[in-house]
């Protein structure tokens, strides 16, 4: 399983879909967006910051264990870092595999596993 | 030797720095060598990591070059 791991303070640029072989069956895509109401207060925006060689770490390693549950042929995942204003997308990951199910399964576990033990922290305190 | 301290998010504030280098013996654990920084750190909530892999607060510190204070973690 191919596995790209971006992290950027730029805005998140969906990448246009190229399909690593003629198996692939789904392309399933997660878009995390900042919202404007956060425990009951009008937010501008998200702060995000990582411990970025961690992250990388404790990532591959679910997509590894992921990957042997619910074989993908590639993950794609995009961490935006830094000040996310409200309507702007924190999270891009692109999931393909032969059948919508692996990518599905993979997905939402992987969604889950991000807010568990992937050191990447979010803050309303600091904004542009 | 000496072991680089690195603070991220909420526990930046918690312990006023976001890296600082200390010096510490193999057997010393991240709870030893946090409290020696901040006696009434109340580390709970927070997870260890050594080079970049969790451990627990108990665990030796062997020759490990950086701790990592963690907060619950929020991504996504």
């Amino acid at each position: 399983m191919e596995t790209i791991i971006t992290f950027t303070e730029a805005p998140i640029v969906i990448p246009p879909l190229n399909l690593p072989s003629r198996e692939i069956g789904a392309s399933l895509e997660f878009l995390g967006i900042v919202r404007e109401l956060e425990k009951d207060s009008v937010l501008k925006g998200l702060n995000y910051e990582a411990y970025e060689s961690m992250a990388r770490r404790v990532l591959t390693r679910h997509f590894e264990e992921l990957g042997s549950r619910h074989p993908c042929e590639q993950v794609l995942f995009i961490h935006r870092l830094g000040w996310v204003p409200v309507g702007e997308a924190s999270l891009f990951v692109r999931v393909l595999s032969s059948h919508r199910q692996e990518a599905f399964l993979f997905l939402d576990a992987l969604i889950t596993r991000l807010k568990t033990d992937v050191p990447i922290w979010k803050s309303a305190t600091a904004g542009p | 030797m000496t072991i680089t301290i690195l603070a991220f998010a909420q526990a930046r504030s918690l312990f006023g720095f976001s890296t600082t280098t200390v010096s510490c013996d193999a057997a010393d654990t991240p709870r030893t060598v946090v409290l020696r920084l901040v006696p009434t750190a109340e580390l709970t909530a927070l997870r260890a990591a050594l080079d970049c892999e969790y451990v627990s607060w108990d665990s030796p510190l062997g020759d490990a070059k950086e701790l990592a204070i963690l907060p619950p973690v929020s991504g996504g």
